[in-house]
């Protein structure tokens, strides 16, 4: 029964392998995206990431495996998926000697728009990435990276598409521009599932739902910042800044989680206070019991605390270290 | 149709914005203006049995290796180049569409040319109509023929055109493989059996060889009969044939260029 009422996955990913010579690209991985997700794909480079996105595009076969978009086999299919696909490819290549206007024109009637659909919808997505009076009127090779990049976007939008693949979507923009880009997405969210290659962990980390992190052709990880955080660092950390002693403030934490280990010890300037980090294994939980203790303290006097939740980066970096040793291993046995 | 028209238009402005297609047209039918000229003055030393009309023919035949690579070199060459040709293969378009739709935005502009080259003839009928009539330039049934030729062969010289950008990412290199097949090509139209026919002595062999050949070879011939309007229709489906065979293999060409 709860089968027959989930949601239908817009991407549907199983043991999807694909070589390019004796290079194993993809090795057999399986993921699904749901409705209306923001989903960011990490990897280092040579992961496979742009393979995977190829291959859900239609632009490459997989060798095996199996691949649906929207519940439509892409092997069987492929014509058929290319009308829920957008898609922005890295670098964004684009016609130089095209106006803006034109080239969405042509590329709404390649995508099967016309008539006064293919007018409102290129009205709408000019406004969705601001691309507006004068510059939807200026040559493309006149354009700054940063509107060309929208211009692909917006090209990627056009047939109204279910799924939007964004390849290195904020590559060469700047912070602003960047901006711009996420709160397109933040707005179309939900009626759209976005999936994003990106190495900029930071953008990763700031719009996406959920995170696919891919090395040497398989999945190391997956799931939101939190499931991910508590998958590779088993350890939580947290910090106060106290006027006690350590000596003191040691004691008093043992007293809770004898677990905890000190981490650093640092002065604050001009306050003359101490600002101590501690790790334990116990979750956030037992830090959270820790500072609470802490706090009726009244010798320690703790005018400062955070429990620090370890970014994209950390967790990005030991997912793919784990994969590396295991390769590594792998070749000794 | 739809994505059809649409190709075919964005290639045709392509052809027309793009300041290499002027200037080899430009060059050409300038050159082949100053040989008209000079061919009609001592048309009458020559031993030329066929309509003069003719010679604007040959002289639009032997120049296609030149003319026809700056038609089609940029055609997929420059998009594989740039990365355009992926974005265009993510849309549901049909690669033999997209093939197709190419192909005849070179193929009009090619027939554009030959049309403008015939504006010769013509100013010499209308500045001379005597001379023209007796040089056989008011007779509709040459015109009829050579333009047939020319469209036949032309379709085929873009058709090869076409297959040569699809195979590399160089313009340079697509004009230069685009320039050496349709030279091949014509080499092979040049070998006649009407010489051979008086040699009762012929291998098997090389009987067989030449009727598999037949289609390609005796161009001279063909162009014989077009030119005094006599239109051969096994030619015309041996054409059709041709340009059709490298318009397959231009599509399983793209088929298999990001697989």
């Amino acid at each position: 029964m709860k089968s027959d009422n989930k949601p239908m996955a817009i991407v549907e990913v199983l043991n999807l392998k694909k070589n390019f010579g004796n290079t194993k690209a993809l090795k057999g991985i399986s993921f699904s995206i749901g409705k209306g997700e923001i989903v960011g794909f990490l990897g280092p480079n040579g992961a496979g990431k742009s393979t995977t996105l190829r291959i859900l595009s239609g632009l490459i076969n997989a060798d095996s495996g199996e691949a649906k978009v929207c519940g439509i086999d892409l092997a069987a299919e492929e014509g058929l998926v290319k009308h829920h696909i957008g898609y922005l490819p890295e670098n964004n290549p684009l016609p130089e000697d095209l106006r803006v206007i034109e080239y969405l024109n042509f590329r709404s009637r390649l995508k099967g728009l016309q008539g006064s659909r293919l007018k409102e919808r290129t009205k709408i997505v000019l406004e969705i990435c601001d691309l507006e009076r004068k510059v939807s009127e200026r040559k493309i090779g006149n354009l700054s990276k940063g509107f060309r990049q929208r211009v692909g976007i917006a090209d990627a939008l056009l047939a109204e598409p279910r799924l939007v693949i964004l390849d290195e979507p904020t590559i060469g923009l700047d912070p602003h521009q960047s901006a711009i880009t996420r709160k397109m997405m933040e707005r179309l969210k939900g009626d759209v599932t976005f999936l994003i290659s990106s190495h900029l962990l930071s953008e990763v980390e700031a719009c996406c739902d959920r995170m696919v992190i891919l090395s040497h052709g398989q999945i190391v990880a997956e799931g939101t910042l939190h499931d991910l955080q508590k998958s590779f660092i088993d350890k939580t950390i947290f910090e106060i800044v106290t006027k006690g002693d350590k000596i003191e403030v040691q004691k008093q934490i043992r007293e809770i989680d004898n677990t905890c280990e000190l981490l650093l010890d640092d002065l604050v300037e001009i306050t003359g206070k101490r600002r101590f980090s501690f790790s334990t294994l116990n979750g956030e939980k037992s830090a959270e019991r820790i500072i609470q203790h802490l706090f009726s303290s009244k010798e320690l006097k703790v005018s400062e605390f955070q429990i620090a939740r370890p970014d994209l980066e950390t967790i990005f970096l030991r997912a793919t270290k784990q994969n590396w040793e295991k390769k590594a291993l792998s070749k000794y046995k | 149709m739809r994505p059809f028209t649409t190709i075919l238009k964005y290639e045709l402005f392509s052809l027309f914005i793009s300041s290499s297609t002027y200037i080899a047209s430009f060059y050409f039918l300038t050159l082949l203006g100053i040989g008209f000229k000079f061919f009609l003055e001592s048309f009458s030393y020559t031993d030329w049995i066929l309509p003069p009309l003719s010679s604007l023919v040959v002289g639009l035949f032997f120049g296609a290796p030149a003319l026809v690579p700056f038609l089609t070199m940029r055609s997929f060459a420059e998009e594989r180049k740039l990365g355009t040709l992926e974005t265009l293969l993510t849309t549901p378009i049909d690669s033999g569409i997209l093939v197709i739709g190419k192909w005849s935005a070179c193929f009009i502009f090619f027939s554009i040319i030959c049309i403008l080259s015939f504006i010769y003839p013509l100013i010499l009928i209308y500045l001379h109509p005597e001379q023209g009539f007796n040089l056989g330039f008011s007779s509709p049934h040459y015109w009829v023929g050579c333009s047939l030729f020319l469209l036949l062969y032309g379709g085929s010289f873009t058709a090869i055109g076409i297959f040569s950008s699809i195979m590399t990412k160089n313009q340079m290199v697509a004009g230069m493989l685009s320039f050496t097949l349709i030279t091949l090509y014509i080499s092979l139209m040049s070998i006649s059996s009407k010489s051979n026919i008086n040699n009762g002595n012929l291998d098997g062999n090389y009987q067989l060889l030449e009727q598999s050949l037949a289609p390609l070879t005796n161009g001279f011939e063909k162009l014989e009969q077009f030119s005094v309007g006599f239109i051969d229709v096994a030619t015309i489906f041996h054409q059709i044939i041709f340009i059709m065979f490298f318009l397959v293999l231009s599509t399983i060409q793209l088929n298999r260029l990001n697989k």
